[in-house]
This record gives structure tokens, C-alpha cells and sequence, in this order.
């Protein structure tokens, strides 16, 4: 009976068939689609489109045409007095803000290893800098810092030091800018460095203690390469992170005075949407985007050589 | 089914989330802060009386330049009125993004706005400047004045400020007598758009100007100028350490806080200096129009006005509620909600100017009408920037007055390619 229904019946209505047996058959096809479409609508269209966006000239008069200007966006990077002294700030910030991060979150990590795990309430307020959003850091370093009304000049007065500009000071301005950067984020390595303490083996300590091996000889023969595939992560996201920087700089100095604190990401912000340049800024930014991922992958051929 | 129901649901829903926005009879691009607050309050009431429904998208200062940007140039039509800051008229005029107004002005049988708006006021809402067809209306009547504690400046010797010697005097003297605790003059030094604003009064005061009257060449490096430079680095001198970074809050507390003793500042100050819960100051601030240099004072104007975007799709609603929001009793309820009118009769009424929160209207006044507007150029936000960095650096000191200078004329030349 079945047999001779499914023969006259059309393909679509058969159990089995038609649309519900395609749906079954493509079902994990169809579940993938929407994150498929988002990853695509998010990531890889936007990345293509700057990519386009970067050797063009785009007015932001919406009726002009965009012009091709080929590696002329490029060509404008060797030349532009303004971006030069952004690579430069961008670097000296990232190379002094990362090192100090990077030698007092081990330096705690090692000193408070053992007396930590007893207070673990430490660790949490240890941690608060780094879970504040960035803009609140920067708010609040700007009252610390403020000239006349802010505590850290309220204590030079008591302690009858002279008052400084800080932020507002051409010599002082980055400095106070990675001072704001290592209190938030010296925490985030001190953790993963104590992550990596903790899960160090006993063993090779008590051999070590045996031969008579003093403490500098234990960390600098053993915790160092133990804790170096760690140190090479912790570094790589700070770094990564630290040539992203805009927040503390926006908020705090807006990449003044004098153009000392002007970093790469300011710039860019200011090129793509304040001089209505999105072409010249697509440039910078896949620059960057370069410039990151040649160091990303250095550190790992880095921490891979090793392993 | 259930599945079926889900995806059902789903499309819904985004369909929903993308036609929110046209829900909206007008959408009004609005800042932060007093002049976005009172638009914003002035479309609640418009929404009621005409039972409509007015959206307000309220940002800070620089993102509306940002969104009215990129809405302009996708023309994507989401904001059918910008609050436009002045400088910004020749880059949305002159891209495109703005309508010209005159055949609403027709068709609503009128030439123009009426003859009781200040005549400056509406000079900046022309594009080109006082030449060419409407592009907005003025709504919030900002120039800048002159803050002083007329007490401190007497005890230095001078009895009213008329001329920038005069300021430099008596602000020397309180300087010096305040020990690191008290300055005479505080200014907007930080980089970009606050030490351009602080110094293009004194600039002017001069007799120099960033272009020729006609734009075809940058002006800044003349003996004018360097006039100019040399009154400012000497008020510089009589400042706070880190005036380098200091913008509209941090020298509206200084005056509020009783710490300087003079400024250049905007009208919408005055409520704070006025309000006991916020400033030690009350009463004892005068205000009076830019001091002289060798030519007559001239405060930089920054009115904020409305626009319609050209990608609207609601033009003649915008128009009809730019026209409501800026008749005399609109903007006479926007001067008590704290923003400076644009109207003579509002800046002239006796029930406002009786009141101790109005005082400065009369001086106001004669500011807007002395006042000069920022160089019309489409380019000035990126103008200004290179302005503002040799200014920082100059009064940072890590460069003279003169290479300042110099720099500047260089720099705007190159991003105007003009000579």
C-alpha cells in the first residue's frame, strides 16, 4: 500500500522527500549559516573593504566619485611629519609601559607566590585595576593628576615638593600616561605569572637545593625557563594591546601638550573622523594591523624555539 | 513548528530594530551638555503640542561632528536636523550634506529669518559666510566674553579691563602676590581646539587673521601675528603650571574655585559662577566684552545652530520645527533653560535682564556683535589641529613664538594649498 502511495505521490509530499528530507540532510549547513553570515558581515567584509578603502581617496562630499590612488595613501605614511611622531610616542609608550608591567608583575608574582595563596582577598583587590573599564582609569587619573586641585600635587604641597603639571607637562606628560597604564595592567601579568609559578614542578627545586643551588641560581636555571612560554603570552597580549592604546591618552592629554603623547590610534581617529580622511586612515590602520602581526609572529617562532 | 515559530520571530524582530529609527516623525542630532539638553527639551514639548513624535540623539561635542559626518556622506537620512557648532557650517554646507533653506523660506512665504535675530547670528548660518543662501538657524547665541574678579583686578590697580596691557597688568601683580596658589589669567592651552579658542581673540585683537579677506592666502606669520604671540606667551607666564592641558572645566573651576582672577570663557559659564552650591564666586565675577589690542577686542562666536541634512526624508517637518523652536518664546523658555538667545528681544527683555542669572546679556550682546567667526574654511577641523599643535608646543615651550608661527603658516598652506 505504502509502496504504490509513494509512487503516485509527488515528490515534495512523500515521507521523507522533498523540502523536510533536504532541511534534514543540510541541517548543520543551516545551523552554521548565521554565524558564518555574522563572521563574514563583521570580520571578513569590513577587513576586504579597508583594504579598498586604503587605496582610495574618499571625499566625504558622498557625490564625488572615489578617486584610485593606488600606494599613494601609503606613500603619504613616509612623509607626514604627524604620523611619524605618533610611531614614536606609540613605541616609546609601548616598549617602557610593557617592561614595567612586565618586571613588577613578576617581581610581585615571585615575592607574594607563597603568601598569597593564604590571602586570597590580596589577589582580588590586586585584580580591580585591570577589571575597571579604561575610561574610568582615565577619569581618575585625571583628578589625581590635576594640577591644582588634584591629590597627587595636594601631597607635594604638604610635603612641600614642587607642584608639577604632570599630564599637562611636556616632559612629564607620557610618563604620566604609563604610570596610569602599569597600575591598570601590572596585575593582569602578575597573575598569569603567578598562574605559571603555581603550576611550576617541586622536583627540580629540591634537586636544585640538594646541589646547593642558591635562590638567584634556582630562578634564573629553572623559574625563567619554566615560566617562559608564559612570559612570551603575557608579553604578546600586552604589547598587542599597549599599540592599541587611545583611552588613557583621549581622556588624559588628547595627544598633547606639544604632541607628546599623540599615539597612533589618536591619530587615526583624528585622520578617519575628524579631517574626514577614511582612506589615509585604512592606510594607517592596515599598517598597524602589519606592524602587529609581524611582532605576534616573531614572538611565537620566539616562544615555539623555546619550547 | 517550534522552529518555525523561532525563525518567524527572528525576522520580525530584526525587521522591527532596522524600522525603529523611522518610527520617528524627526530625528535631532543633539551635543551633550546645556545646548543638546534645551533642544532636547524643546522637542518634548513639540512632540506633545503637535502630538508627534520627536527623537533626540544626544552625543558628546566631537561625536556629532563624527555621526553628522558619516551620516552626511552615506547619506543615510537617520538624523534629519543636526545642532550644528558654527565651525563646522563650511564642511557640511560645502560637502553636501545640508539643505539650502530657501525654497522652505518660500514656501513658507517668507524672504528669511525676521530681522529680530542679531544680525551676526545670522551672518554664520550663510554659506558662504554672510553671502550665501541659509543653511541653518542660529539657536544658542554663544561668543566668547571676558571673565574678571573685578575686586582682585582693583586691588592690582585696574579698575575695568579695556585692553589686553590692562589684563597682562593686573594679572601679573595677582600672580606674583599668590604664590603658586593664585594666578591672574588662566587659560585653555591643551592641544587643538582649546588653545585655538583662547587665542584667536587675542589674535584678532591684533589685527591679524588666519587668511586674506578673500582666502586665497594663509596670513598667520605677519608682524600681526607675531603682535598676537608675544601678548599671549605673556599671559602664559602669569597662568597656573599646566595651563598646557587645560580646557573649558578645568579653567571654569579655577574662576569658580576663587584660584584665577581672569579668563576668556563662553556664556554658559555664567550659571555656574552664579550657583552657590558650585562656585565661591557668586556674584563677585564681571563680565565685559574681549579686551583690545591694537585693533578693537573680538570674541571667537560659536553659536550652535540647526541644519537640516540633505539625506532627510522628513525635510519640511524639520523645517517647520526649526522655524517653531526659534521664534521668540522658543528661544526666550531656551535662554531660562540656561542656553544664550540669538534674538534682540529675548537679549532686551526686562523680566530676563531683571534677573541676577541675566546680568551679562547687555555684555553678551555687544560680544556677539563684535565677534568674528573661525575661519570658514571645509578643512578647519584638520586647520585647527595643525594650528593648535605648534600653539601647544609654543605655549609648552619646546618651541619659540616665532617657529610657532611659522610652522603654522607652513602647516595650514599645505592643507589648504594655498600660499
Amino acid at each position: 500500500m505504502l509502496k504504490s502511495d509513494k509512487g503516485t505521490m509527488p515528490k515534495s509530499l512523500r515521507p521523507g522527500g522533498g523540502l523536510e528530507h533536504w532541511t534534514e540532510r543540510h541541517l548543520r549547513y543551516l545551523m552554521l549559516a548565521p554565524t558564518v553570515l555574522i563572521l563574514l558581515a563583521l570580520t571578513i567584509f569590513p577587513s576586504v573593504y579597508m583594504f579598498y578603502a586604503a587605496v582610495h581617496r574618499i571625499s566625504p562630499n558622498p557625490d564625488l566619485p572615489w578617486e584610485f590612488v593606488g600606494i599613494g595613501n601609503f606613500a603619504r605614511l613616509l612623509t607626514d611629519a604627524q604620523f611619524h611622531v605618533a610611531l614614536r610616542n606609540t613605541a616609546v609608550f609601548t616598549i617602557a609601559a610593557v617592561t614595567l608591567e612586565f618586571l613588577l608583575g613578576l617581581g610581585l608574582a615571585l615575592l607574594l607566590d607563597r603568601f598569597i595563596r593564604r590571602l586570597g582577598f590580596l589577589k582580588t583587590m590586586l585584580m580591580i585595576p585591570m577589571m575597571l573599564p579604561p575610561i574610568a582609569v582615565a577619569i581618575t587619573w585625571k583628578l589625581i593628576y590635576e594640577p591644582q586641585f588634584g591629590v597627587l600635587n595636594e601631597i607635594m604641597f604638604l610635603l612641600g615638593l614642587p607642584v608639577q603639571a604632570w599630564a599637562g607637562d611636556v616632559n612629564l606628560a607620557m610618563f604620566s600616561i604609563i604610570v596610569a597604564d602599569v597600575w591598570q595592567w601590572t596585575p593582569f601579568i602578575f597573575l598569569l605569572m603567578l598562574a605559571g609559578l603555581a603550576s611550576l614542578p617541586v622536583e627540580p627545586y629540591e634537586a636544585a637545593a640538594l646541589d646547593g643551588a642558591s635562590s638567584w641560581r634556582q630562578f634564573w636555571d629553572l623559574t625563567l625557563p619554566f615560566l617562559k612560554p608564559v612570559i612570551a603570552i603575557a608579553l604578546l597580549l600586552r604589547v598587542m594591546d599597549a599599540l592599541r592604546l587611545f583611552d588613557l591618552v583621549f581622556i588624559l592629554t588628547g595627544g598633547g601638550p606639544a604632541d607628546r603623547t599623540k599615539v597612533l590610534s589618536l591619530y587615526i581617529y583624528q585622520v578617519a573622523y575628524r579631517f574626514a580622511d577614511p582612506g589615509y586612515a585604512a592606510a594607517m590602520s592596515l599598517f598597524v594591523l602589519f606592524v602587529t602581526i609581524v611582532l605576534s609572529t616573531w614572538f611565537m617562532k620566539r616562544m615555539r624555539l623555546a619550547e | 513548528m517550534v522552529r518555525k515559530f523561532c525563525l518567524a520571530l527572528a525576522v520580525a524582530a530584526s525587521a522591527l530594530a532596522i524600522s525603529a529609527s523611522a518610527w520617528a516623525d524627526i530625528t535631532i542630532l543633539v551635543p551633550s551638555g546645556s545646548e543638546g539638553d534645551g533642544l532636547r527639551a524643546a522637542a518634548a514639548d513639540y512632540a506633545k503640542m503637535k502630538n508627534t513624535k520627536v527623537e533626540t540623539v544626544q552625543a558628546p561635542y566631537a561625536n556629532v561632528f563624527e555621526q553628522g559626518a558619516n551620516a552626511g556622506a552615506t547619506k543615510s537620512g537617520v538624523f534629519d536636523i543636526i545642532l550644528m557648532d558654527d565651525p563646522w557650517i563650511p564642511f557640511f554646507a560645502e560637502n553636501g550634506h545640508l539643505e539650502d533653506l530657501t525654497s522652505y523660506f518660500k514656501g513658507a512665504g517668507v524672504e528669511g529669518p525676521d530681522n529680530d535675530f542679531l544680525s551676526k547670528s545670522l551672518a554664520i548660518c550663510r554659506n558662504p559666510y554672510n553671502s550665501g543662501p541659509y543653511v541653518c538657524l542660529p539657536y544658542v547665541g554663544n561668543a566668547q566674553m571676558f571673565f574678571y574678579d573685578a575686586a582682585k583686578f582693583k586691588e592690582a590697580g585696574v579698575e575695568s579691563p579695556k585692553t589686553w596691557d590692562d589684563v597682562l597688568k593686573a594679572a601679573k601683580t595677582l600672580t606674583e602676590q599668590g604664590g603658586g596658589r593664585y594666578f591672574g589669567y588662566v587659560f585653555r592651552g591643551g592641544q587643538g581646539n582649546p588653545v585655538v579658542a583662547d587665542f584667536m581673540p587675542i589674535f584678532w585683537s591684533h589685527g591679524a587673521d588666519m587668511f586674506n579677506a578673500d582666502r586665497t592666502k594663509v596670513t598667520i606669520d605677519t608682524p600681526e601675528g607675531a603682535a598676537a604671540m608675544k601678548v599671549f606667551m605673556a599671559l602664559r607666564d602669569v597662568s597656573p603650571k599646566g595651563v598646557e592641558s587645560y580646557n573649558a572645566n578645568e579653567v571654569g573651576t579655577a574662576l569658580a574655585a576663587g584660584t584665577a582672577a581672569s579668563s576668556i570663557n563662553w556664556p554658559n559659564w555664567v550659571a555656574t559662577f552664579e550657583d552657590p552650591s558650585q562656585s565661591k564666586m557668586v556674584g563677585k565675577i564681571s563680565y565685559s566684552p574681549i579686551p583690545a589690542g591694537t585693533k578693537p577686542g573680538s570674541s571667537e562666536i560659536g553659536h550652535w545652530t540647526m541644519g537640516i541634512m540633505a539625506a532627510s526624508k522628513n525635510k519640511q517637518e524639520a523645517f517647520d520645527f526649526m522655524m517653531w523652536a526659534t521664534t521668540a518664546e522658543q528661544i526666550k523658555i531656551s535662554a531660562e533653560r540656561g542656553n544664550p538667545p540669538v534674538r534682540t528681544s529675548v537679549f532686551t527683555d526686562a523680566e530676563l535682564t531683571k534677573q541676577e542669572q541675566f546680568r551679562h546679556y547687555p555684555v553678551l550682546m555687544e560680544a556677539i556683535q563684535a565677534s568674528t567667526p573661525r575661519p570658514r574654511h571645509p578643512k578647519w577641523p584638520e586647520i585647527e589641529n595643525a594650528f593648535g599643535i605648534e600653539l601647544s608646543k609654543a605655549v609648552a615651550g619646546t618651541i619659540s613664538p616665532e617657529e610657532a608661527l611659522k610652522n603654522s603658516q607652513a602647516a595650514v598652506e599645505q592643507i589648504t594649498g594655498l600660499k
